[in-house]
């Protein structure tokens, strides 16, 4: 089992990992999130969720990415200036479902994916639920 | 011929609202698709027009068999942002109203799997062992359903003689010892129903992410109260039951033997329960800004919150809830997979879920 101290080293972040808040941070840089996803298969961390938060002002959104690596819950933000970002339902089936009502709930696209019918009934239209404007 | 058979939203076989579209070719299921969403009630969104007191009342809702650990979750996330600490006695009472809602899960999926199973008189069996566990959340809490126990900074209501508690966990225990184990693993109508049904391999709950009492019963042992201990659990002694076989009986095994480990915490907590204050007092509450992330092990599996709360804010920014359900439920494309259509039910009903926890 990779210890978490190693865990920056092992996936080439120069960033510290940061206990806040109940999870141990890490800022991925310039790594990609299917990079990510990649090195949490390596790591065999287990996937728990991705949490998304619509920033003020217009300026995109905040999706944090959630594995445990033996009892330890590690968080890996991502800001997205637009709407979309790529999907890593091929590499990691456990996020089916959560990318699904990320897109329902706030109209973000998860490329490369294809979306089966609404997980949420109430309506037709993405970003209904949880976006504060539907653009 | 292939042909498709749609089980749900609304069907005798279902507790709650969901829809199983079943690919049948004969009597076997050859895929299926699943649909939730038809009770989906926005509580996320809701939650951030609340504050601090009525965000947890909020939340207690979001399941009705297990509303404690949801406010057990959404507290410890919160006293995170607001630097408070419960005393011992009440992480104590934690414990132990967590476990005793552990136990009326496990009992009550035990009746509603024996009824799938057309084992009717194991169903009563099983009501009335949960009744027992009812009756004692209802003395401690006044409550049958919410309990309201959590609050930010400790519990809400004391346990006043934990011993008489003891009680009911040893009939509880003697009763799965006597009756509800050895029948549920040794009768005919439990095996033929249960063993070798809907299996998931320990490489596809690992892919799908389960949790709980699911992934245990594919071999993998996790649980957080062991892994990421939170309330005392730190101070209990149990163990992870943990089944290689990943069918319907082995799901049943590990709540059965969960059952038996929660007695065992419970009458480590009533007895060792510290004396002392409850919770940290009626002082104003300041959070600080920021986002703080807890995790539960839930009877079903693990419950995550994230809460987020803004600068002199009254309500919190956001709180996002991961429930276990939300995870397990799409495993139950690959549980019957090549099974009876008469045995989806109860395929779908093992990995005990709840849809109230996933429309959230």
């Amino acid at each position: 089992m990779t210890s978490l101290e190693s865990i920056p080293e092992t996936l080439g972040i120069t960033a510290p990992l940061v206990l806040k808040g109940g999870v141990h941070w890490l800022e991925p840089g310039v790594m990609t999130v299917r990079e990510l996803a990649a090195s949490m298969n390596a790591l065999q961390a287990r996937f728990i969720t991705i949490t998304a938060y619509q920033l003020p002002h217009d300026e995109g959104f905040r999706l944090e990415y959630h594995w445990d690596l033996g009892g330890q819950l590690l968080g890996f933000p991502f800001v997205l200036a637009g709407n979309s970002i790529d999907s890593i339902y091929d590499l990691c089936e456990a996020v089916d479902w959560i990318e699904r009502e990320i897109h329902e709930g706030f109209a973000i696209d998860f490329l490369g994916r294809t979306y089966e019918p609404l997980l949420l009934r109430q309506g037709d239209t993405p970003g209904v639920n949880l976006r504060e404007e539907v653009k | 011929m292939s042909y498709k058979i749609p089980m749900g939203p609304y069907h005798p076989a279902l507790e709650e609202p969901y829809k199983l579209d079943l690919i049948c070719e004969g009597e076997t299921v050859r895929d299926a698709k699943l649909h939730i969403g038809f009770n989906f009630r926005g509580i996320e969104h809701l939650a951030e027009t609340r504050n601090y007191i009525q965000v947890i009342a909020l939340m207690e809702r979001v399941c009705g068999i297990c509303s404690n650990i949801h406010t057990l979750t959404l507290c410890q996330s919160m006293e995170q942002l607001t630097g408070l600490t419960p005393p011992p006695r009440a992480l104590y009472i934690r414990v132990v109203v967590a476990e005793l809602e552990r136990l009326h899960s496990h009992v009550l999926w035990a009746g509603i799997a024996a009824k799938l199973m057309g084992f009717k008189t194991m169903f009563m069996t099983c009501f009335e062992l949960r009744e027992k566990v009812m009756d004692v959340l209802q003395a401690i809490s006044g409550n049958r359903v919410n309990y309201s126990m959590n609050r930010i900074g400790g519990v809400n209501r004391d346990i006043d003689d934990p011993l008489a508690v003891l009680a009911m966990v040893q009939a509880l225990e003697r009763e799965m010892v006597r009756t509800v184990i050895p029948i549920f693993t040794t009768s005919s109508t439990a095996r033929s129903r249960c063993a070798g049904i809907g299996i998931l391999t320990r490489e596809k709950a690992l892919s799908c992410g389960v949790v709980g009492p699911t992934a245990r019963a594919s071999g993998l042992p996790q649980d957080l109260r062991r892994d990421a201990p939170y309330a005392a659990y730190s101070e209990m002694e149990f163990n992870v039951p943990v089944q290689p076989d990943g069918d319907v009986r082995a799901r049943l095994l590990v709540r059965a033997l969960e059952i038996m480990e929660s007695c065992k915490i419970l009458r480590q907590a009533l007895t060792k329960m510290p004396p002392g204050e409850i919770n940290t007092g009626d002082a104003k509450i300041v959070f600080a800004a920021g986002t703080a992330t807890s995790r539960v092990e839930a009877p079903r599996g693990e419950v995550m919150y994230s809460v987020s709360w803004k600068q002199d804010a009254k309500n919190p920014s956001r709180v996002h809830v991961r429930t276990p359900t939300f995870a397990n439920m799409p495993s139950v494309r690959w549980m019957v997979l090549g099974a009876r259509l008469a045995d989806t039910p109860l395929i779908q009903a093992s990995i005990d879920p709840c849809y109230s926890c996933t429309d959230r």
